[in-house]
């Protein structure tokens, strides 16, 4: 117990901020293909998204993944009543898009931009399929510029080669801040190719949700709003993913018009090789610089300091003093003891030396 | 949307203390916690990678194959952090600024025993040496030299228990010690005083029944077994110790593996945690006659917002709205007409702010609360830390 305070200035208290990361892969072993039965996968009645676990979620070690959905907005040549819960489908459009995008003045709901550059108008992401990313992994935000998807591509989902890579290139230095969600990045299948008319997707940093078109599935990657051909269709039987020509497969038009959510959901999941991001959380931290001076801190009020009325480490009354540092302590303007910190090894201190012991408060 | 002020009689301050069971069995050199079946998966098994009686931190990498796992990392700046696996010597000098210092998963924890053979300097023993005075005021076992024993001179089984299995403390009177020969209990100690001495307590007539087996730290999270009064007959080799020895309570919890994993004794540790919940409550009023109109853009009857007689007008840099009629929401038995007309409005959330008027939580009522003029609601709000 110090019967001494040293008060603490400005100069000896420094406010810092330090960002942990942690790499998340995500391997399409996981999303689809591992558990056969799909106990990883969970439905709901409501048919509004599926979730995808690491493991079966009957399990209590089972993390929570992402979720994951499709949808499209009434302007859509895909929207029409004879499609498989189209309500269903606008809905989820406009309810991730007012929340991720936001109003009009009018109070209408603004439309996914392929640039992000959404006062210009230009291309719109009318259809789309959205992941979800659990805070789990995704903290306080995903990594500006960390973010990757590869889809698998070709006309046979079996037998898929040449996965196309999709990232968030020059999200660094490049990202977006006009969405009420946060700031958010462009995706793009080439880091060579990063203009306003490449882009095939976004990629919302503090919401933790990729938004990905699905004329990315499509020949023409430029056909936003225009789905024109089912050049890459889906696996959407995922219970046992088996090759039945003509059977198993839907073609990307099939798969959103006439597929429920979750079966979309399943096609776009057999296609997902690999998700790779790494997420950030902000530790806030104040240090504090003790400082120990040459004069200070020399005697213990330490009951042990005394034996026999005599300061123990002292032979000669002419000795110099010492102490041994083991704890510091943190009082508030009352005195009030607020923290304490331990030193891994107690310090010697005497008249000769000074100290300057670093004490970190993180919250 | 409206302000009101929380007064002190609104927010009260409390802390719930929550007592968590843990239980280990210590069986044939495997430790097994709270009976947990370590579960394999498609890529790994166990599928936390921890083994049995361990507690996996985070438990983020669940069935992950090795080259697969989440990792922490962080880039090394002003700041100076650093992971605690990065001494500082490497710190300084393995590592430049901007460069990334990698941490890995899964952190892990379990109990551990020691056994600390007398008369030999054992660091581990002396470290608690202030600790275990500290608490003479206790018992007098407390002491760690005395006249009746010397913690230093005898053999010393020390079991460590991590606080991530109790919280702040070991419960006071709720540790359970069992020790099994071939199935049978031949020993049982507690702490039924709550002094932190452990008492052997049974079966009735044990041998050794109603002394003081040992010490428990309760905050320190450690108990020190110090009896070596053999409890059966039965006799094998408890390691470390290379020769077949009697069962006691200095050979509790001991694990080994082959023909040293003392295949005929079984022990059980079972003990609450105390932790520690501070929770905040906050009572919001809906008095009556407030908050009984709405901003919510479906509080005003859509058909006179587009008729010209309501429409809001702009002249020159003048702003000018017209009269806009609430919508008539009041329930009523018949389609039409409608019920006569009262201002209410649905409560569906509560925001909190700061002094700032920051919103920093947001309530939600299971389902919106109808507030006429003439009602008055209390909410209770509560926050856990």
């Amino acid at each position: 117990m110090a019967t001494v305070f040293k008060t603490l200035t400005n100069n000896d208290v420094a406010s810092t901020r330090t960002l942990l990361h942690e790499a998340i892969p995500v391997t399409g072993t996981i999303v689809s293909g591992t558990y056969v039965g799909r106990e990883n996968i969970k439905n709901y009645s409501h048919g509004m998204f599926q979730s995808v676990y690491d493991y079966p979620y009957l399990s209590s070690s089972a993390n929570h993944i992402f979720d994951i959905t499709v949808g499209y907005n009434s302007d859509s040549p895909l929207s029409a009543s004879t499609s498989t819960q189209n309500a269903k489908k606008i809905n989820m459009y406009n309810e991730l898009a007012q929340v991720l995008v936001g109003h009009d003045s009018t109070g209408s709901i603004l439309k996914f931009d392929q640039d992000g550059d959404i006062a210009s108008g230009g291309q719109k992401i009318n259809e789309a399929v959205f992941v979800n990313f659990a805070r789990l992994l995704n903290k306080d935000e995903v990594k500006k510029g960390s973010f990757e998807i590869k889809l698998l591509t070709g006309s046979n989902p079996m037998s898929a080669s040449s996965p196309l890579t999709i990232s968030d290139y020059q999200g660094t230095v490049n990202y977006r801040t006009n969405s009420p969600a946060g700031e958010y990045g462009v995706l793009y299948t080439s880091s060579a190719t990063t203009n306003s008319r490449s882009g095939v997707g976004l990629i919302y940093y503090q919401a933790g949700v990729a938004v990905i078109t699905a004329s990315v599935f499509s020949s023409n990657p430029l056909g936003y709003g225009n789905v024109v051909n089912d050049y890459c269709p889906f696996a959407t039987d995922a219970v046992t993913n088996a090759y039945v020509p003509g059977g198993h497969y839907k073609g990307l038009i099939t798969v959103l018009t006439a597929s429920s959510i979750s079966g979309a959901s399943d096609g776009f999941r057999n296609r997902m090789m690999n998700v790779q991001f790494n997420n950030t959380t902000e530790l806030n931290s104040t240090i504090y610089f003790c400082r120990a001076n040459h004069n200070d801190f020399n005697y213990s009020s330490n009951p042990t300091y005394l034996s026999s009325s005599k300061i123990r480490v002292k032979d000669q009354s002419t000795d110099s003093p010492v102490s041994y540092i083991t704890t510091v302590g943190l009082y508030s303007a009352d005195n009030e003891l607020l923290a304490v910190a331990k030193l891994s090894e107690p310090l010697k201190k005497t008249p000769e030396s000074e100290l300057t012991l670093r004490v970190r408060l993180d919250y | 949307m409206s302000y009101y002020k929380f007064n002190e009689n609104d927010l009260f301050y409390n802390r719930i203390e929550t007592n968590p069971e843990t239980s280990f069995i210590i069986y044939s050199g495997s430790v097994y916690f709270n009976s947990r079946n370590m579960e394999s998966g498609a890529f790994t098994n166990p599928i936390l990678h921890v083994p049995d009686g361990y507690v996996s931190l985070y438990e983020l990498n669940v069935d992950r194959p090795a080259g697969e796992l989440i990792y922490p990392f962080i880039t090394k700046d002003g700041s100076l952090t650093a992971f605690r696996t990065i001494s500082t010597d490497a710190f300084n000098n393995d590592f430049a600024y901007g460069d990334t210092l990698t941490g890995s998963y899964p952190m892990s924890a379990s109990i551990s025993r020691d056994y600390l053979v007398e008369n030999t300097t054992n660091k581990r023993l002396l470290a608690l040496k202030n600790t275990i005075n500290y608490y003479r005021y206790l018992s007098p076992q407390f002491e760690f030299s005395s006249s009746l024993r010397g913690l230093a001179e005898v053999p010393v089984n020390l079991i460590s228990v991590p606080s991530i299995f109790y919280g702040s403390s070991i419960k006071k009177g709720s540790i359970k010690l069992k020790f099994y020969v071939s199935g049978t209990l031949v020993a049982e100690a507690n702490d039924e005083k709550r002094n932190g001495e452990l008492v052997q307590v049974g079966p009735r007539g044990s041998i050794g029944s109603g002394s003081v087996v040992g010490l428990a730290l309760y905050t320190e999270g450690f108990m020190l077994l110090t009896s070596s009064v053999q409890l059966s007959p039965h006799g094998e080799i408890y390691p470390p110790i290379g020769t077949a020895a009697s069962a006691s309570w200095i050979n509790f919890a001991t694990t080994g593996s082959g023909v040293q994993a003392a295949a005929s004794s079984s022990f059980s540790m079972t003990f609450q945690g105390v932790n520690y919940i501070p929770t905040l409550t906050m009572f919001a009023h809906a008095k009556q006659a407030m908050l009984n109109h709405s901003s919510n853009p479906t509080y005003i009857d859509s058909t006179t917002v587009s008729s010209s007689l309501y429409q809001s007008e702009i002249t020159g840099s003048t702003f000018y709205e017209g009269a806009l009629k609430v919508k008539n929401t009041v329930k009523t038995p018949y389609a039409d007409p409608t019920g006569s007309f009262q201002k209410q409005t649905y409560i569906s959330r509560i925001g909190v702010y700061d002094k700032d008027k920051n919103l920093i939580a947001i309530a939600k009522v299971a389902t919106p609360v109808r507030k006429r003029e003439t009602d008055s609601y209390t909410f209770k709000l509560k926050i856990d830390f």
